[in-house]
């Protein structure tokens, strides 16, 4: 089996591109992807990669713990990085109201998030724009609960699940990106045509 | 779709996240074949901890270390685990004591033979593990403590069990050479759905519940071991 660090690192690096694309640093890759021209462009690209790592390495959490229920070891190491140690504890592996698996619950919630990250970037000017990316901001801000609770059971258990702080990781950076696009609203550069034609004549921001 | 002027994107984009939802389930139920976690036959047991006394001292019992992840059915050697949930002030629990007693000693292989089961040949199987885990039932006359639970398992001291009624060292059988884990917090007891006192669950080396108590028709601990547990008596 392929090691699990080397998939991890698949997973770690278009997360660090999405993070980088929501920050005002990633102006720089508009004159190399005229796509990107925009920064609502560049926000809502790298919110929709940044969420939909989340709902992979959620998918991949979730196949470790089926895989560890069938009683394989997937990466069980004895360092404290050991994600077997922490999705194959039946004390801890589900939540603890509906006994759900976490990856599934994180599949849902990315699954959530993605849905209103990808409707508002095709219709960034709807009238439900806002609410979306405010829902996306409450849902992300309320996973920061649920992350606290899961990284008590990893301060416990004394152990670390790499793929459950991936994405916690991206929990986080789709926050920032929530926010972002409220805060972009509010100041008025949310409109892209106008960001453009800024840019073209050269005084306007990227 | 070119004229439909109403069309809205939100449609488009659910589609697709439940496209890819749906892409990702058939994925997990083509590459995986997940165990549910429980206490009936077939699932995996819950955990199982807490401090637990052995006979010279207390210290930390964790079910997944008797655990043999790669167990398969051919494999004689790894060691069984059988859960004993009892309370020492329960009477039938008080009344087991001496069958729990031949049943660990002869399947954890301390003797050759078995009372109940005259003529027996010794016990080729693999080993089965016992433990105990002692907890306080919410019933009045069921205080327990940690030295009634040291006194019920080394048949010592003058602590009274079975509701008071009876002396701990008085009970059938020998001293129970398997270890006793503290539950009067019922953690365990809970984890494992337990109603009752005493209920037995034959645990396979990987984990998964091969036997209970609750729903075995009259069979006792010792006629599921011999059957289950791959011994030739």
């Amino acid at each position: 089996m392929v090691d699990q660090n080397i998939i991890l690192l698949g997973y770690i690096v278009p997360l660090a591109f999405g993070a980088y694309l929501l920050t005002p640093a990633s102006s720089s890759v508009a004159s190399s992807m005229p796509t990107l021209h925009s920064k609502r462009r560049r926000l809502m690209a790298g919110l929709n990669l940044t969420l939909l790592i989340g709902f992979i390495v959620s998918v991949h959490t979730l196949w470790i713990s089926n895989k560890i229920s069938e009683g394989a070891a997937v990466c069980s190491t004895a360092t404290v990085f050991s994600c077997d140690d922490v999705l194959g504890n039946t004390q801890y592996n589900t939540d603890p109201v509906f006994g759900i698996s976490w990856g599934l619950l994180g599949m849902l919630a990315f699954g959530l998030l993605l849905f209103f990250a990808n409707s508002v970037s095709k219709e960034p000017d709807a009238l439900w724009a806002r609410r979306y990316m405010q829902f996306g901001m409450v849902l992300t801000a309320g996973g920061m609960g649920v992350i606290a609770l899961l990284v008590s059971y990893e301060v416990r258990m004394e152990k670390i699940c790499q793929f459950c702080t991936t994405a916690h990781a991206a929990n986080i950076i789709g926050l920032f990106g929530f926010w972002r696009a409220g805060k972009m609203m509010d100041a008025g550069e949310w409109n892209d045509k106008e960001a453009k034609e800024a840019s073209k004549s050269g005084g306007g921001r990227s | 779709m070119l004229n439909d002027t109403e069309a809205d994107v939100r449609t488009d984009a659910a589609i697709k996240i439940a496209a890819m939802f749906f892409i990702a389930i058939m994925f997990l139920a083509v590459t995986t074949d997940p165990i549910a976690t429980g206490t009936q036959v077939n699932e995996r047991a819950p955990a199982l901890e807490g401090m637990m006394y052995n006979g010279s001292g207390w210290s930390s019992f964790n079910m997944q270390d008797y655990i043999t992840s790669n167990w398969t059915s051919e494999d004689r050697v790894s060691p069984w685990l059988l859960v004993d949930f009892m309370d020492t002030d329960c009477p039938y629990c008080y009344r087991a004591t001496g069958t729990v007693y031949d049943d660990s000693m002869y399947f954890m292989k301390y003797s050759n033979t078995h009372p109940a089961y005259p003529g027996i040949a010794p016990w080729d199987g693999p080993v089965v593990n016992f433990v105990g885990s002692a907890t306080e039932l919410d019933i009045p006359d069921h205080e327990t403590s940690r030295d009634e639970i040291k006194a019920f398992r080394d048949k010592s001291g003058s602590e009274m069990c079975n509701q008071g009624n009876s002396a701990c060292d008085a009970r059938d059988g020998g001293v129970h050479r398997f270890p006793y884990i503290d539950d009067i917090d019922q953690d365990n007891m809970k984890a494992w759905k337990v109603s009752g006192t005493p209920q037995y669950y034959l645990v396979q080396p990987d984990g998964i519940v091969a036997w209970r108590s609750i729903d075995s028709n009259g069979e006792t601990v010792a006629d599921a071991i011999l059957r289950l547990a791959g011994g030739q008596p």
